[in-house]
């Protein structure tokens, strides 16, 4: 079939324009015009037609992270970006201010591990521990002070020791606070959206399998032909080769016979 | 904002905020104003590095790495472009990098029979066996015309054809003249319907 040739301006462009409707009006007057008298347009534009209704077909596969949330008050999104906050605050600290930190928990550090440094006619000492201390308590004899003042505690350990129990006291109420919020929905909800759950993923399961049995019947059939063409053409291979064989043979014998003939 | 995928339309939340209204409560500290950009535009920004690079992992890392570039340099944003141009932009460098870096054309990768059937869940509620086996097909046919075409031409179909942008707009995005999107979509429909009929055949 000879194709006509169509030699209307900066057509290529105009077809294209005209094909994603992004076109100014006057040029997608004139170029509707043009169409009506020109097969290869028409025909051109109909088939781009087709290929942007074939192009819709193609939609990529769910990201796996968000199918899970795909409802939309549950979704999440696969990116979620973390305030940082605590790293832009620590920055915005001044060095003063984060060098009296640092001093501040070495300090604290020193006081719960009990450091003792010392200089003696034995030269430097560095001790930690509470254990040394409470054996000398222990080992030498305290008459005059009370049992009770003994170990004479620091005054952080009162504050310490009410910490912990506030913070005992917080994690016993936390699960009393968490419960009655984790259930607010009845049994017989509850049974119902489990049921629904549980017939969607059989629906689905059921359409996968219909799906592979479709697509293994496909498989084999395409292999079955494919292999009927290759046994066909492998006899056909043998059927000339064996032919040729034959011929050879059959000509070897009429020499023979001809040579024996002579003599 | 620029069009979005009309796959990608439907399960879109609606927002109250525009995205410049959003972007300026993120420069102001509002964390969550972004999530709320993210939640708007992942699944554009992931559909399209899906269809440019071919590979859903990758894809995933690059829409995640566009968020994070985005977040970065927000307060270097100053609306000059649309925040969708801008993103746009941001995700088409990092799929251009991809695809240099690892000096290949997309990858075809067709999807799970699994992920078919959610896909055609959301859009069809019955549809038959025979319905997704054919649906499945035409989809690997479209991936392998598509991973044939110059990077340039599958950019600019993708733009047009699957975010709806003008080709103005995409003209900006990729730098080049009007004209030039326009003969790249014409050659790419034309490699692309001579690939279809092929496979047609």
């Amino acid at each position: 079939m000879i194709e006509t040739i169509c030699t209307y301006s900066g057509r290529d462009d105009l077809l294209i324009a005209y094909l994603y409707d992004d076109i100014e009006p006057g040029d997608r007057a004139a170029f509707s015009a043009h169409l009506h008298g020109c097969g290869r347009c028409t025909r051109e534009l109909a088939a781009l037609r087709g290929v942007r209704s074939t192009l819709s077909s193609w939609a990529p596969p769910e990201p796996a992270r968000a199918l899970a949330s795909q409802t939309p008050p549950a979704f999440e999104p696969v990116i979620r970006i973390e305030p940082p906050a605590a790293r832009r605050t620590w920055h915005d600290v001044p060095g003063w201010a984060q060098v009296a930190a640092a001093v501040l928990v070495l300090g604290v550090s020193a006081a719960i591990a009990n450091v003792e440094v010392r200089h003696d006619a034995a030269g430097w000492t560095l001790r930690t521990g509470w254990a040394r201390t409470d054996a000398r308590s222990a080992a030498s004899p305290a008459p005059a002070t009370p049992p009770t003042a003994a170990p004479s505690p620091a005054p952080w350990k009162a504050d310490l020791a009410a910490l912990e129990q506030d913070l005992r006291a917080e994690l016993r109420s936390a699960p009393a606070r968490a419960v009655p919020a984790a259930s607010p929905v009845s049994d017989a909800e509850l049974q119902r959206r489990v049921r629904a759950i549980i017939e969607e993923s059989e629906r689905r399961q059921e359409r996968e399998l219909a799906l592979r049995v479709a697509e293994v019947v496909k498989d084999v059939n395409a292999q079955r032909q494919a292999d009927l063409v290759k046994i066909d053409r492998s006899l056909g291979f043998i059927q000339s080769s064996t032919y040729g064989e034959q011929m050879k043979q059959r000509e070897l014998v009429n020499y023979l016979l001809k040579v024996s003939q002579k003599q | 904002m620029l069009g979005s995928n009309r796959a990608e339309k439907v399960s879109a939340p609606q927002m109250t905020w525009s995205d410049e209204e959003l972007v300026a409560r993120s420069i102001g500290g509002d964390q969550e104003s972004f999530n709320q950009l993210v939640l708007r535009w992942e699944r554009p920004i992931y559909a399209l590095a899906y269809r440019v690079i071919g590979r859903e992992e990758d894809a995933r890392d690059v829409c995640q790495e566009t968020f994070l570039r985005a977040f970065r340099a927000l307060n270097g944003f100053r609306g000059q472009a649309k925040f969708s141009s801008w993103l746009y932009r941001i995700a088409l460098n990092l799929c251009r990098d991809w695809v240099r870096k690892e000096r290949r054309t997309p990858v075809i990768q067709a999807p799970e029979e699994l992920e078919v059937l959610e896909m055609a869940a959301v859009r069809e509620p019955t549809p038959s066996v025979e319905d997704l086996v054919a649906r499945r097909e035409l989809t690997r046919v479209v991936e392998r015309a598509m991973a044939r075409l110059p990077e340039e031409q599958r950019t600019a179909i993708i733009l047009k054809e699957y975010h709806e942008l003008t080709f103005q707009e995409i003209a900006d995005l990729v730098g080049c003249p009007l004209s030039t999107v326009k003969t790249r979509l014409y050659q790419g429909l034309s490699v692309l319907r001579r690939e279809l009929a092929k496979s047609e055949s």
